[in-house]
């Protein structure tokens, strides 16, 4: 049994050394988990398949937990590209110096959030959120991810400008589903009354027949706002080769594989630059959710 | 050696005096046997002595002291763990060295326990426990022996045999027995404790069992 | 029966649950909870081990992590404990193991992302703590007589190896083989933050609704768990224990100066960071205080008194499922099975379920943490009973159960539900991740702002708490004299 101990001693010295080293030819990249996993690894491996073959690099995608995970991976070098969505690659870009968007998807140049609400409640579609006041107080309303744009930032903006009010006063109960996907699935199961989340969710998901139409609506459709993109660290280039950053750049504007585009969903992509977000910022610091 | 002058013995136990002041002159060479009732500080005076004179004695305390989860082996090479390293000791924790072996098996057989060499002392019966505690304290080797009632749970003529080792493997010794025939037998000056004081100091020639039950 | 102080004690605490319950937010959001639970029962019904391809890589990195953390973590508590009398180790140890695995893994991510340092850390850091606790109670409590009786002059190494250790290594095996399995159920959740563990394919799948991948991810883990004593055997640890940092998977390699940047940058509170000095720094704690870590104090206590006596209820009503007293082996063995799922399942996932099932409210956590440690408990004082020899004439059924066994029971479960108040309460604030208004929710969007100055703060309030709490426990445990072994 002794001899036990002393084994086990000398096993503990070995843990260090076992630390596992990706290579570092490898091009990571992540995304924002906004919408159900499986579909998530889907299309990014399929960017990632698409990526190596025209950067001619090992490309691989990681699949986060959370917005936050996506921003700290990105800011702690780990990974080098990020598919963002507005506020996180606010967030990001403000984190890693030298940071850039570079191609956004032809839709999100003028990105939408629709409020959703279960059929049972009775609401009626509006064309102005403030019509909405008396059928929505005291409702229970549930975002997106806590870091979500479209799921998050801009309905909570709307809702604060509109009815002069913090969410969790208004309405009396409020939540974060998590991602889109699942706003949508609990405000048509009833779990709560109304929902907030991107209108390119609730548009592919119509178009696949995945929606019960009597169960839940779109109420109301937020103002165009900038919303996803793609973001890469300023220092690929040292690491990459000479170029890297422009040979990604014009990777992502060409894709067109038809599948991999519908999976987004996005038509295209087309450049972007950080100043394309600042009314994102603006409505952040409003908010508060950025210092 | 020369003897231990043991003078000003107190004990108390919550404010109440259990044992002394008394002085004890120990001389070379005897074998000291304490003797009276249970309860009148036979064991609490052995403890008072071995503080005393702690690096010069073998003790074989009343509840023996042994590591129950270790092997008989090693509760008696536990006798001499000053005597080597600490490196020394923890791979005889592991693996114990042929040297050390020889030398405890043949001090266990003249206590007739060579057959349970590596058994943890947790299962031995309280004879054989004793036993290890004594093997103990033979090992360890010490000009003198402090010992409480050391073969209490002994039959009679293994009590006998081992009496005999201790008083041929110790030249001094101070031996709490209540059992007064081995007593005058194995000893050579009989101590008898009452209430806490020494009433009865004398050389076992000179004394006889009826003198000795005066106390009980 | 009011004069009796254990009596006296449990009636505080129900009084304190039913006022509790007037200000917490019990109820069931869901428009069909019982069909959703219905989609779930069958999904395990009808698992589907074929699902994913990761599965059989999440159960061994499950294991994995497991193993590498708990082996740490014994070494590092193991040496801690040595030490253990000196305030400072002490309070560093309750402060570690105040802070709950899932945040040690949030905060590891930030600076280590997805290395496997972080899983491994966070499972060994709060363990340390508590094996430092455990095995130094443990050494105490060594026969102090062969010390006695050692030549003057043995080595302080030697003395310890030869009668303190082997005196104390049963106690210390069983606790630490017994941890070992607390350390399969804290690696499993580590996947809900992003680790490649098994509670990272449980979130995929149970979020999309595919209660047959869960299912059969639940089941796997179920079997890994009642099969342990099989194949955690003495003599292959040691293999596993090389074998395991082997199977931590690649995760992505450190970046050191992330780590520096984590300490001299982002939990330095903003004001200070800003350059605004001591005078920026009162009104940004302020507000901390104010808007989050009172509000998430407050739910915090309120969940932990609820759940504590839902534990207590639910402990005492599901003891007699395993007990030798009540029944025939058939409904004890369909008893033991139940107990085993209660508590294995870790109240984090059973609250996700839960949650997923029934909307958000209190009530998801307050069920999941009365099931997972009901479950404990009740298992505990179960096999407790079937030690107890009834004389041939005692009455039966009901009666049985109020006059003859709870009574003697009575004491262990109140130690048992006492021990386990600081564990309800470090779960409590980490269900808030999941949407329920505790601590974790506060730290957990803190950490989605990219606000670690302010997680940092709200989990050192969290630690503080539960070392109250932990505090109070033990008081009431020696003030009733309850006496108790360690659960996880």
């Amino acid at each position: 049994m002794a001899l036990n101990l002393i084994r086990k001693l000398m096993v503990s010295s070995l843990f260090c050394v076992t630390a596992a080293t990706a290579s570092a030819e490898t091009f990571v990249f992540t995304a924002i988990p906004d919408e159900d996993e499986t579909k998530l690894v889907e299309r990014f491996r399929g960017v990632a398949d698409y990526l190596s073959e025209q950067l001619d690099v090992e490309v691989r995608y990681i699949p986060v937990k959370s917005y936050a995970a996506a921003v700290s991976a990105f800011r702690n070098n780990q990974v080098q590209l990020a598919w963002f969505g507005g506020l996180s690659g606010v967030q990001a870009r403000r984190l890693v110096p030298g940071s850039e968007a570079i191609a956004q998807g032809v839709e999100d140049e003028a990105f939408e959030t629709y409020f959703i609400a279960n059929t049972n409640t009775a609401i009626k579609p509006a064309d102005k959120l403030s019509d909405l006041e008396a059928p929505l107080k005291g409702k229970t309303f549930t975002f997106g991810s806590k870091g979500s744009t479209s799921g998050r930032l801009m309905p909570e903006f709307y809702v604060r400008d509109t009815f002069n009010s913090k969410p969790e006063d208004f309405f009396s109960r409020v939540g974060f589903s998590g991602n889109h996907t699942r706003t949508l699935r609990l405000v048509e199961a009833g779990t709560y009354d109304v929902g907030a989340l991107n209108f390119q969710v609730w548009e592919k998901e119509l178009g696949d027949g995945n929606i019960d139409t009597d169960a839940v609506q779109v109420i109301w459709k937020t103002p165009a706002y900038p919303d996803y993109q793609w973001t890469i660290r300023g220092d690929v280039n040292d690491r990459f080769g000479e170029g890297f950053k422009q040979r990604v750049t014009e990777a992502l504007l060409n894709l067109d594989n038809p599948e991999l585009l519908e999976s987004f969903p996005r038509s295209g992509f087309i450049p972007a630059n950080n100043d394309d977000y600042e009314p994102i910022r603006k409505t952040a610091e409003e908010i508060g959710i950025l210092d | 050696m020369s003897g231990f002058d043991l003078s000003g013995l107190t004990a108390s136990f919550s404010g109440k005096r259990v044992i002394g002041p008394l002085s004890l002159q120990v001389n070379p060479s005897e074998k000291i046997a304490l003797v009276g009732k249970s309860g009148a500080g036979k064991s609490t005076l052995i403890r008072l002595i071995h503080e005393r004179v702690n690096r010069d004695s073998s003790l074989i305390p009343q509840e023996l002291g042994l590591v129950s989860a270790l092997s008989v082996f090693h509760n008696v090479y536990m006798g001499q763990l000053d005597k080597h390293a600490t490196w020394y000791n923890t791979v005889t924790l592991a693996r114990p060295f042929a040297k050390d072996r020889t030398e405890v098996n043949s001090l266990l057989q003249s206590l007739g326990m060579t057959e349970k060499f590596w058994t943890p002392t947790a299962s031995l019966s309280g004879g054989q426990r004793q036993r290890v505690a004594i093997a103990r304290a033979l090992y360890r080797n010490a000009p003198m022996l402090l010992a409480d009632e050391p073969v209490s749970a002994l039959d009679g003529p293994m009590a006998h045999s081992v009496m005999a080792l201790l008083r041929d493997g110790f030249s001094t010794s101070i031996i709490a027995l209540h059992d007064v025939e081995l007593a005058l037998k194995y000893c050579t000056r009989i101590v008898g404790i009452q209430d806490g004081q020494i009433a009865l100091d004398d050389t076992a020639e000179r004394l006889a069992a009826s003198d000795i039950m005066s106390l009980y | 029966m009011l004069s009796s102080p254990t009596v006296r004690t449990s009636l505080v605490f129900l009084a304190i649950a039913l006022v509790g319950l007037l200000f917490a937010d019990i109820a069931i959001t869901a428009s069909n909870p019982w069909r959703d639970l219905g989609n779930f029962f069958l999904g395990i019904l009808t698992p589907n081990f074929f699902s994913s391809e990761g599965l059989l890589t999440a159960l061994l990195r499950t294991v994995a992590f497991a193993f590498v953390g708990v082996a740490l973590g014994s070494i590092a508590g193991f040496l801690l404990a040595l030490v253990y009398r000196f305030l400072p180790v002490r309070m560093f140890c309750a402060f570690v193991r105040a802070i709950h695995e899932l945040f040690w893994a949030l905060i590891f991510l930030q600076f280590f992302g997805f290395h496997p340092l972080t899983g491994v850390l966070a499972i060994a850091i709060p363990y340390a703590g508590i094996f430092a606790k455990v095995y130094s109670e443990i050494l105490e409590e060594a026969d102090p007589e062969p010390g006695r009786a050692l030549p003057p002059g043995t080595g302080n190494i030697s003395a310890f190896l030869y009668t303190r250790i082997p005196d104390c290594w049963v106690k210390m095996r069983t606790y630490t083989a017994y941890r070992l399995e607390c350390g399969l159920r804290s690696s499993a959740i580590l996947g809900f933050v992003g680790l490649p563990t098994l509670g990272f394919y449980l979130e995929a799948s149970f979020s999309q609704g595919l209660y047959s991948d869960a299912g059969a991810m639940l089941i796997l883990f179920y079997v890994l768990i009642a099969t342990m004593p099989l194949w955690v055997r003495p003599k292959l640890l040691p293999v596993y224990i090389l074998g395991a940092p082997f199977f931590l998977g690649e995760g992505l390699p450190i970046v050191w100066g992330n780590v520096q940047r984590f300490f001299t940058e982002d939990i330095v509170p903003a004001p200070l960071r800003n350059g605004e000095g001591l005078a920026g720094l009162t009104p940004w704690l302020n507000d901390l205080m104010i808007n989050e870590a009172m509000p998430g104090i407050w739910n915090t206590i309120v969940l932990t008194q609820i759940a504590l006596v839902a534990t207590g209820i639910l402990s005492l009503l599901a003891f007699p499922l395993i007990s030798n007293h009540f029944g025939g082996p058939i409904r004890r063995n369909a008893g033991h099975v139940a107990l085993v799922i209660a508590r294995s399942t870790p109240e984090y996932i059973l609250a996700y379920i839960l949650l997923q099932l029934w909307g958000p409210s209190m009530l998801p956590a307050v069920v999941a943490l009365a099931l997972h440690n009901g479950g404990i408990i009740g298992h505990l004082i179960g096999r407790q009973t079937n030690s107890i020899k009834l004389r041939p004439d005692a009455a039966s059924g009901l009666n049985r159960y109020g006059w003859e066994l709870v009574p003697r029971v009575y004491r262990s479960f109140l130690a048992f539900l006492f021990y386990r108040w600081e564990i309800i309460m470090r779960e409590t604030a980490i269900l808030g991740i999941l949407g329920i208004y505790t601590l974790g929710f506060y730290v957990d969007s803190a950490i989605q702002n990219i606000r670690f100055d302010r997680a940092m703060v709200l989990i050192l309030v969290t630690a503080l708490l539960n070392i109250g709490v932990d505090t109070l426990g033990r008081y009431i445990r020696r003030k009733l004299a309850l006496q108790t072994m360690p659960t996880c």
